[in-house]
């Protein structure tokens, strides 16, 4: 059966009923999704047509006290045609603050590894099953993973490179 | 040349040859280097203040930093400084080496770089256009002139307390020191 958007969503709230399916803009479907779903999810779309993962984002909701995942699909084919058809899905899924740990897709999408690594290194979440969560970018440990929003940047600044002495003047 | 410079450049030939040839390293950090190829490309032609520049370290004498300074580049710099051969001038272009600029409080961003290796001067401004990096040339060759551009000396001379600043931030370095360390003194 030939799948366009219209099919898609109602399948998608057939298969996977306690999820939200949502489309507020043309070409973005964003679907709301419990986190042990996420792989099957991810699988289904990737059989139905949508076999690129652009992105794997994260935002930390620190009044919720959640993280909040984002998984940007699409369309990978090369005519035009079926990418305008198709257009992209945001799957969202929510992790609470505390120990927050999801399962890894590399199974489905192999090129989440360095995604979930960065996700890892600067928010903290662990991914299960994956492969080496070792360090991406930073060089430097931190306590609180950087790019919460509980990390004091200024405080930091002030404690580290600030505490750094001028180098003094030469005696003569 | 004006004949009353060829009495000058005679009398000072080393200091002569200094200036007019300042081979820059091709060391590219943050956003100023897209400054640095109209810079040194027929539009504004570099060339004809004697900056070239070149790919390793060791053939170059000036090196310009273009942008923030993060963690990870301050090693590659570290690194790039010592390999270059005497005397050497480095150049702080852009605001970020300076005091960080827009990256004051950035997690992971180097604010000053003079407390890690020695700068001769800086060029401020985001983005500094090309022809303030001529400006910083010119004014190089005066100090230059003036015995002034030796933050190389300084370097030899205060090694231990930059030694001691650049592994504050990066932790313990894997190379040994470029000068003897004498910690009695």
């Amino acid at each position: 059966m030939k799948m366009n958007k219209k099919n898609l969503i109602q399948q998608l709230e057939l298969t996977f009923t306690d999820n939200e399916v949502n489309t507020f803009e043309e070409n973005v479907i964003k679907i709301y999704a419990k986190k042990e779903q996420v792989k099957t999810i991810l699988r289904y779309l990737k059989d139905n047509g949508y076999n690129h993962l652009a992105l794997i984002s994260c935002v930390d909701w620190i009044k919720k006290e959640e993280f909040e995942l984002i998984y940007i699909l699409t369309s990978y084919l090369n005519d035009n045609k079926s990418y305008q058809e198709k257009g992209n899905v945001y799957l969202k899924i929510r992790v609470a603050r505390e120990n927050p740990e999801v399962e890894t897709v590399i199974g489905v999408f192999e090129n989440a590894e360095p995604y979930e690594r960065e996700i890892h290194e600067l928010f903290g979440i662990n991914f299960r099953g994956h492969p080496r969560l070792i360090p991406l970018f930073l060089e430097r440990k931190y306590d609180v993973p950087p790019f919460r929003k509980n990390f004091d940047t200024r405080k930091y600044v002030k404690d580290v490179f600030e505490s750094i002495p001028v180098i003094p003047e030469e005696e003569e | 040349m004006d004949r009353e410079q060829v009495i000058k450049a005679l009398k000072d030939s080393g200091k002569w040859g200094h200036k007019y040839s300042l081979w820059a390293v091709y060391f590219c950090t943050g956003c100023g280097i897209i400054e640095i190829p109209p810079s040194i490309t027929s539009r504004w032609d570099a060339e004809r203040f004697g900056v070239i520049p070149v790919a390793s370290p060791r053939q170059a004498n000036l090196f310009l930093i273009t942008g923030y300074v993060s963690v990870k580049t301050l090693r590659a710099i570290i690194r790039t400084y010592e390999q270059m051969g005497e005397p050497k001038y480095t150049v702080g272009f852009g605001s970020c080496p300076i005091n960080g600029g827009m990256y004051w409080d950035s997690y992971n961003t180097i604010k000053k770089l003079d407390k890690y290796i020695p700068i001769d001067g800086w060029i401020a401004g985001c983005m500094p256009r090309p022809e303030a990096v001529f400006i910083a040339v010119t004014h190089l060759w005066t100090l230059i002139d003036k015995g002034m551009a030796n933050a190389y000396k300084k370097y030899r001379k205060q090694y231990k307390y930059y030694r001691k600043n650049q592994e504050m931030a990066l932790g313990k370095l894997e190379w040994p020191p470029l000068y003897p360390i004498n910690e009695d003194e």
